[in-house]
């Protein structure tokens, strides 16, 4: 039998808008609180850029630390939503629906932020312009477009554009029933508030005059067919182009290994999908949508996660061993530090066993991965886990004790670069819900759609649920 | 009888079993029948493996086992039947566990790809003499910089590595993939039993054991097929990380790459869809099996092969960027050998049958949608890959010391003699033999799965059109 009751759409319309049509009361003291430690965090890098990168713990030759792990683990949120809606839409996956959205604004939210990463680390964010852009005409001063600060802004902001235009579509039969919505409003109203009239004038600029015929649907399906099919290759690049920052500087012995891009590209989605599933039940928590983001949503992300894990897995173990497997000793003193040197020894079981076995023992069951405190739980295990992973990439292979004592050091990250990656959440948490204060996080028509498809057979004294199959 | 069908406006196919009964009869006929067509292929078959047993017996006693640069071919012909061949049972495991439907019809045939687990073990045998040990006085005294013995994965070289452990894995992935086999057509068998006469009778009866169709053996069957086809799935990956490493990386000094494993895995994937669609094709074509076989089959796998297709290429990439844009000498030694210099003639041609030709195959909609665009894009996946096994193997067995610095030419590619063709042709020869006496024996449909998905589905009305309705169970 189908999970959940069904849903008519006009329930769909009233219950999906409750956060843009009401404010809860903890929204902005949650909002202004976030605020706030985005501003602290604001304020810190306006001390770094006036008294240098000295304030951090980065020092020679450990020069990327908190600030480049963050880079790659906001970069790696990033994959959920291609992960998800591209591909599950691609596989016509039913389960996918309440969960695009929300998957598609992580990765725009998540980018954004990962992209101040590398400003704030060069400490002289202005410099970028002279490194990544042509700026000098007159001298023939060209950027090196074989270092990574080309590479990675070209293929973030690619990412970017693309990951905007994919949620713009698919939020244009929304921004309609906004539009209406808001016309009623106004309409209804004697003296309809300017707020109202301003909202109404921005949802009916943003809704392209749709009225929902035929031909706008059929454009609208196969824009968004399209884009899920281009924007893979765009997904795929974004990591393996940051992953190569790494794998192709030989002069840092473990980074220079050839499977470091599927190996970045299948651990970003593994953190991306845990995110959203996190995002997802913090969602039907706060705004009550029990009967959209339902058990069976949660467990099939958890079984999904299953499958991304173990290949995650596959693909770590393949790193380690052909790291050792050459059997260069700047090599092995890399991975001596990583697994026997304490604290990063330590720092490395709590990676391996939050990353991967933890997660995937409770999922492995039909009961933990339907009890919302778990998966909420396995999901943040796994997270943490993947920002240390990165770190555990980046610091070790920097800190190898080299031929010259001068360069010997560790690091430790300073309160401010702590404050700053703490900021990031903040910043992204409050992107989030400013952007459910105004556009729907789960898609009206996409809930609509698989309401009208979902269907029940009969198989003996059973009945199982279906869906209609349109091609 | 069933039927399949097609209405005009919806293009995905179902099974209609008016009588149900038939359909165990009929296929068991089907399967019993001996066409002049396959009587003819068997012969082809058995005179090619003749010519593969020719092939390796002159091989031996030209050469011995003592030159293992002569065995390249025979190693080559080797990965690429194990490489296909086991990994054909993971197409009927992967989709099975997903839940989908037009798997049905053609998981059987991939399953019965686990009799040629067998072969594998036998023509492993003579590979546990030819590999040299870890140890290699090859690579000893004449070496250059750090190759005072041969890596390796097995490091510290416990009791019989490589040649026992890899031996171990192979006869357990050929046991495992038995077993799947014995599950998978458990229901059948014992369907077939009474009715069976002969040998096949007599096996079946045995086979079957005491299968009656209780909800509690279904149940059990269910669950022990997604067990066993979920350890299936990680000890073939496993063994496929082992041939990999032992005799291709391994003996290619300097060769430190982690993604050449995951990348002989994707090509085994690959590979194991196009096989199955192949032979769906022939059955749905010439073998009386439209009935059973509709056009879903081809058009849903041909996505993942797409998907797989990228995969492969993407991977192949990420080997040659990582390697080429890090300038080490000996990294640039290794590509010059493997792909500029060498065995550029065949890298091109791998690269064209396993990405170009059949990317632009499956992403043509109207060449897709048919059951020919993906059986034509399996057919070049399959000649690629047995060219990237050539290229991979061959070279690695006569790599010499490419390790060496300021090499000014790598060493030249080997070209086949006549024993050598013998046995790569003949080899494929063999596994096509074992895959008709597989056939032979059980029958080619899964036919309690093909019943089993016509209970799941219905055709209903939706607005104005009539759909179909698939149902997923829990």
């Amino acid at each position: 039998m189908q999970e959940g009751r069904a849903l008519t759409p006009t329930e769909i319309n009233r219950d999906l808008l409750n956060s843009i049509m009401e404010t809860p009361r903890w929204f902005w003291p949650v909002v202004g609180f976030l605020a706030t430690i985005v501003l602290a965090a604001a304020i810190t890098i306006g001390i770094m850029i006036d008294r240098g990168l000295g304030i951090t713990g980065l020092n020679r030759p450990i020069v990327w630390g908190f600030f480049i792990t963050n880079f790659v683990f906001w970069i790696g949120i990033s994959h959920a939503g291609v992960m998800l809606s591209a591909i599950l839409r691609l596989a016509k996956a039913e389960w996918r629906r309440p969960a695009t959205r929300a998957a598609e604004v992580l990765t725009i939210f998540s980018l954004m932020t990962a992209m101040i990463m590398p400003i704030i680390h060069t400490g002289r964010p202005w410099r970028i312009l002279y490194w990544a852009f042509p700026y000098d005409f007159a001298r023939g001063i060209w950027p090196n477009i074989r270092t990574p600060l080309v590479w990675d802004p070209s293929a973030i902001l690619t990412y970017l554009t693309s990951s905007t235009l994919f949620v713009l579509i698919a939020l244009v039969p929304d921004f309609a029933v906004l539009r209406d919505r808001y016309a009623d409003k106004v309409a209804n109203s004697e003296h309809p508030s300017s707020t109202d009239q301003i909202f109404h004038a921005a949802y009916r600029f943003l809704a392209l005059g749709w009225e929902g015929n035929p031909r706008q649907w059929k454009l609208q399906i196969i824009a968004g067919v399209l884009l899920s099919a281009l924007i893979l290759p765009v997904f795929v690049s974004v990591h393996s182009i940051v992953s190569w920052d790494f794998g192709m500087a030989v002069a840092v012995k473990s980074w220079h290994s050839t499977i470091f891009a599927p190996y970045f590209v299948v651990g970003a989605v593994h953190s991306g999908v845990s995110a959203v599933a996190f995002v997802m039940i913090i969602l039907r928590h706060i705004y009550g949508w029990q009967d959209y983001i339902r058990h069976e949503h949660i467990d099939a992300l958890g079984r999904l996660l299953v499958v991304v894990a173990t290949g995650w897995f596959y693909f770590f173990v393949m790193e380690v061993i052909f790291g050792i497997y050459g059997r260069e000793a700047d090599e092995i003193a890399v991975r001596d530090f990583q697994f026997y040197q304490w604290p990063m020894s330590g720092w490395t079981i709590v990676f391996v066993v939050t990353t991967y076995f933890i997660p995937v023992a409770l999922w492995l069951t039909r009961w933990a991965r339907r009890n919302l405190w778990i998966m909420s739980a396995a999901c943040i295990s796994v997270n943490i886990g993947m920002w240390l992973e990165r770190y555990i990439i980046i610091v070790p292979g920097l800190a190898n004790r080299s031929l010259f004592s001068f360069t010997w050091a560790s690091y430790v990250p300073s309160p401010a670069e702590a404050l700053i990656v703490g900021a990031t959440f903040a910043f992204v948490t409050m992107l989030m819900l400013l952007f459910s204060r105004v556009f729907p996080l789960v898609p009206l028509y996409d809930i609509k759609e698989g309401e009208f498809l979902r269907t029940e057979v009969q198989v003996g004294r059973r009945t199982v649920p279906a869906t209609f199959r349109e091609d | 009888m069933s039927s399949h069908s097609e209405p005009a406006h919806y293009p995905a196919d179902m099974w209609v079993l008016p009588d149900k009964g038939q359909v165990t009869r009929d296929v068991a006929e089907k399967a019993q029948s001996s066409s002049r067509a396959l009587r003819l292929v068997t012969l082809a078959a058995e005179a090619l493996a003749v010519l593969a047993v020719v092939g390796f017996v002159m091989r031996w006693v030209t050469d011995g086992f003592g030159n293992y640069s002569a065995w390249g071919y025979y190693v080559a012909v080797f990965s690429f039947i194990f490489l296909v061949t086991s990994s054909a049972p993971l197409f009927a495991v992967a989709f099975r566990i997903t839940k989908n439907h037009w798997r049905r019809p053609v998981s059987r045939i991939a399953e019965l790809f686990a009799l040629c687990g067998v072969l594998n073990v036998i023509l492993y045998i003579p590979l546990i003499y030819i590999l040299p040990p870890i140890s290699n006085p090859n690579f000893g005294p004449d070496s250059h910089g750090e190759l005072v013995i041969r890596r390796s994965i097995w490091m510290e070289v416990p009791f019989g590595a490589p040649h026992l452990w890899n031996f171990l894995g192979i006869v357990c992935l050929a046991v495992a993939a038995l077993a799947l086999l014995w599950l998978s057509a458990l229901p059948d068998m014992a369907e077939a039993r009474h009715t069976a006469t002969g040998f096949r009778g007599a096996l079946y009866r045995k086979l079957a054991g005491h299968w009656y169709g209780t909800k509690r053996q279904w149940h059990r069957q269910k669950v022990s097929l997604a067990y066993l086809g979920g350890l299936y799935f990680m000890m073939l990956i496993f063994v496929q990380f082992l041939i990999v490493s032992d005799f291709a990386m391994s003996l290619i000094p300097g060769w430190k790459d982690s993604i050449l494993p995951p990348l002989y895995t994707v090509t085994g994937f690959q590979s194991a869809i196009s096989l199955t669609l192949i032979i769906a094709f022939i059955l749905r074509r010439r073998g009386g099996y439209s009935n059973y076989i509709g056009l879903s089959p081809f058009w849903s796998a041909s996505k993942v092969q797409l998907g797989l297709t990228l995969l492969w290429t993407y991977h192949l990439f990420a080997f040659f960027i990582t390697m080429w844009y890090g300038r080490l000498e000996t990294e640039q030694n290794l590509i010059r050998y493997l792909i500029f210099e060498s065995y550029t003639g065949i890298f091109w041609a791998n690269v064209i049958l396993i990405f170009f030709l059949p990317f632009f195959m499956l992403i043509w909609n109207p060449l897709r949608k048919s059951d020919w665009g993906p059986t034509l894009a399996g057919l070049s996946i399959l000649c690629g890959n047995l060219l990237f096994q050539l290229r991979m193997f061959v070279a690695a067995f006569n790599a010499g010391d490419i390790y060496a610095l300021g090499m000014t030419s790598v060493p030249p590619p080997v070209f086949p003699d006549l024993w050598d063709v013998f046995m790569v042709v003949g080899g494929v020869g063999m596994a096509a033999l074992v895959f008709l006496a597989a056939a032979r024996l059980f029958p080619l449909i899964s036919v309690w799965e093909v019943k089993e998905g016509a209970m799941y589905q219905d055709k209903r009305p939706l607005f104005r059109g009539e759909y179909l309705v698939l149902a997923k169970p829990e």
